[in-house]
């Protein structure tokens, strides 16, 4: 028995008197029917590098089975600048300009850990105003990523609301951030030896402002999309990850500690004034979207307890040690890592005790959650794809470097 | 933390030629390229419990390419750094199948320093697009300031 | 055009056609939602917020580059970012305009001596309105959008005169 659908076709083609009926032209590719019927045929997909949902140039490859996912592969490098090789050819105070444009939502921890590692090399100790500030910025810093992360997940699931609440309080957070090093973005603030400069004399005005009112909004943004049940019928139960797989692509952060893994950089290497501070580390236990979601929202409540600590505890003394203008640390080789928003963020510096480091990389965390999404997103269905991505929190600056 | 440099000899004994050593890095083991992966395999398997490996480089030395694997601990939270060199063309074999974490890392290190990528399931490029030049290799120049001025 | 002053025995307004495209092109300039880096967060993001609203200029994003007037290119653009974008400028219908938003966009910004970023965006497509700034403000792309409102109506007022100079 002829297929309708077939008939339609070949009547729409006679009437255009082209071509003859049965015989299809040169060109049009008759889709291959199945026993029952149905075109069946892997359908291989390319989303991105320009899409409303990739969070920056990541571009996915994906075969499909109607909606599910059969296989899915990764392809970066659009966004690939030299990061790593112009660190060849600059000067160790100004490694932190390029770590600003790598995981640009975090300026302060990838300035951090380029900082942390030439005081390795160098062997100086920073002054203990300098630490608390270094923590003040990064905690500041985290809840303001993790709110591009809380508005961002929620376009992936098609919410649009919360996305202008996430910005409203960014925009509070980034003032403070300017106030403090001038810029909204690229701080350029932290600097090995310390930290550029004090917190002007309206910062803390501005910050316990800022606080008075952040537990309440962190509380809206909880129940707007965490509270919502189509949010949470999307998200429960997606993408698990397991902790063997977890630890075995590198995982980091959020995403490790979401299936149970107990690891965070600050409370087990301990860097700026993270032994002095109180804070508790989220875990999840099933690791699947929901739990990275529930870890991610806790980490921003911890993260405003960090601040809080910080203002009110903040030593007094230099933000600066006493380092050379030009820094030429004694050859050698360090790694130095922080708790970015995103995982482990490293750098391995190599110095051969010249002006300019001889290897600069930077251990990126997203370049391990990216390698791990094609590893859970087989299986899954398209639209639980573009979620999933949103998840595990990526950004390209630093997958592509 | 350091793990002990005696019990990354005796688990690498029968494995390999392994020289252990101490620097400003940590633990440094510097092996023969050829034996990455069963050294590594035997590492993840011993006491030491190497169970992450955090980050893949390369490094242009000016006479070879050094590859660096940094291992770690979790559960002793110990670092560990396995070295070997590779010749300019030469050919890296994957060590996917023991870290899968290595996957994106080799390819990436593989492209950037003009090196072959063996026994991986996908030795494709990962940042650059074809008949690029191994860009993080010193005898690649950057750009110069009249190059840029007369763009 | 005042649209308070339209009322009563007012309410009839004698327009070119042309003039009225072009005064609806300059005041709803949809951009193609497509950021590549940094300057995505601050230019388009932050700038289509709550505070810097870029609603209110009647700018708005679309996923489709068939859908958009303007494309923002906001970011590094390196070799093999180089096909897409010029892909997506061709999908885009005519009219279009290129707004390049940062150092990077303008002429390569702070990676212009890595040998596989190009050298700014208008070696690709060509460019009508430069955004300096690493990232630049948020008002900065306003102002910049604004530029570019001035420039299309210049661009019609010289297509006026063009066609009156030759009768």
């Amino acid at each position: 028995m002829t297929d309708p659908r077939d008939t339609v076709l070949t009547h729409a083609l006679q009437a255009e008197g082209t071509y003859d009926s049965g015989k299809a032209p040169a060109g049009i590719r008759r889709i291959p029917r199945g026993v029952d019927g149905l075109a069946t045929e892997h359908l291989v997909v390319n989303i991105g590098p320009q899409h409303p949902s990739t969070h920056g140039v990541l571009r996915l490859v994906v075969e499909l089975d109607g909606e599910e996912i059969m296989n899915a592969e990764v392809a970066v490098g659009y966004l690939h600048r030299g990061i790593e090789k112009l660190g060849e050819h600059r000067r160790y105070h100004q490694l932190g300009t390029l770590m600003d444009r790598g995981d640009y939502v975090s300026g302060i921890h990838g300035e951090l850990a380029a900082a942390l590692a030439t005081e390795q090399l160098l062997e100086v100790e920073v002054p203990a105003k300098a630490q608390w500030l270094r923590s003040l910025m990064s905690e500041i810093n985290r809840v303001a990523s993790h709110l591009v992360w809380y508005g961002t997940f929620g376009l992936d699931c098609g919410a649009m609301g919360q996305f202008l609440y996430a910005v409203r309080d960014r925009e509070n957070l980034l003032d403070i951030l300017e106030a403090v090093s001038g810029q909204r973005m690229m701080f350029n603030y932290v600097r090995p030896g310390g930290v550029v400069a004090d917190l002007p004399a309206d910062a803390e005005q501005k910050l316990r402002t800022f606080l008075r009112t952040i537990d309440g909004y962190l509380e809206e943004h909880d129940a707007l999309l965490g509270g919502n049940e189509i949010f949470q019928k999307r998200v429960r139960g997606v993408g698990a990850i397991d902790r063997t797989t977890a630890l075995s692509f590198g995982l980091t952060g959020a995403n490790l500690r979401c299936t149970g893994v107990p690891y965070d950089v600050r409370r087990d290497k301990p860097y700026a004034a993270y032994e002095e501070l109180q804070f508790d580390v989220p875990l999840g236990s099933t690791g699947d979207a929901w739990d990275r979601y529930l870890v991610r929202m806790e980490e921003m409540r911890q993260a405003v307890r960090m601040i809080r600590q910080c203002i009110d505890g903040l030593p007094e003394g230099d933000v600066m040690a006493k380092v050379p203008k030009v820094l030429r640390p004694p050859a050698g080789e360090v790694y130095a890592c922080v708790e970015s928003p995103r995982g482990e963020l490293g750098v391995h510096l190599l110095s051969d005790g010249s002006d300019t480091p001889y290897r600069f990389h930077y251990r990126a965390p997203s370049l391990f959650a990216m390698q791990v999404l094609e590893e859970i997103l087989p299986g899954q269905l398209l639209a639980d794809a573009i979620m999933l991505i949103g998840s595990v929190d990526v950004v390209l600056g630093e997958i592509d470097r | 933390m350091l793990p002990d440099e005696t019990v990354v000899r005796t688990t690498l004994s029968g494995v390999t030629q392994a020289e252990v050593s101490t620097s400003t890095l940590g633990v440094v083991v510097r092996i023969p390229a050829d034996d990455a992966s069963s050294a590594l395999a035997a590492l993840k398997a011993s006491s030491l419990d190497f169970i992450m490996l955090v980050d893949l480089l390369g490094t242009d030395t000016g006479e070879e390419v050094e590859i660096t694997y940094h291992l770690r601990s979790l559960t002793r939270d110990e670092d560990l750094y396995v070295k070997c060199v590779l010749p300019y063309e030469g050919v890296l074999h994957s060590v996917w199948n023991v870290y899968a974490s290595a996957l994106l890392p080799e390819r990436e290190t593989a492209e950037l320093f003009g090196l072959t990528l063996a026994g991986h399931p996908n030795p494709a490029r990962l940042l650059t697009v074809d008949d690029t030049e191994p860009l993080l290799r010193r005898s690649v120049a950057i750009r110069t300031l009249e190059e840029v001025r007369d763009r | 055009m005042a649209l308070d002053k339209l009322m009563g025995e007012h309410s009839v307004a004698f327009v070119k056609s042309e003039q009225l495209f072009d005064w609806a092109r300059r005041n709803s300039l949809w951009y193609l939602a497509f950021g590549i880096a940094c300057c995505a967060i601050e230019g388009l993001m932050h700038a289509s917020g709550p505070r810097f609203d870029f609603d209110r200029m009647g700018v708005f994003f679309r996923a489709s580059p068939r859908q958009a007037d303007v494309m923002i290119v906001a970011g590094t653009v390196n070799r093999k970012m180089a096909e897409t974008v010029k892909l997506l400028y061709d999908q885009m219908p005519e009219p279009k305009w290129v707004v390049a938003m940062g150092a990077c966009a303008s002429t390569g910004g702070p990676f212009r001596e890595y040998p596989n970023v190009v050298l700014g965006v208008d070696k690709i497509v060509p460019v009508d309105v430069y955004i300096p700034g690493c990232p630049p403000r948020p008002e900065s792309v306003q102002y910049g959008f604004i530029q570019l409102q001035e420039k299309i109506k210049r661009q019609s007022e010289e297509r006026s005169a063009a066609r009156r100079n030759r009768r």
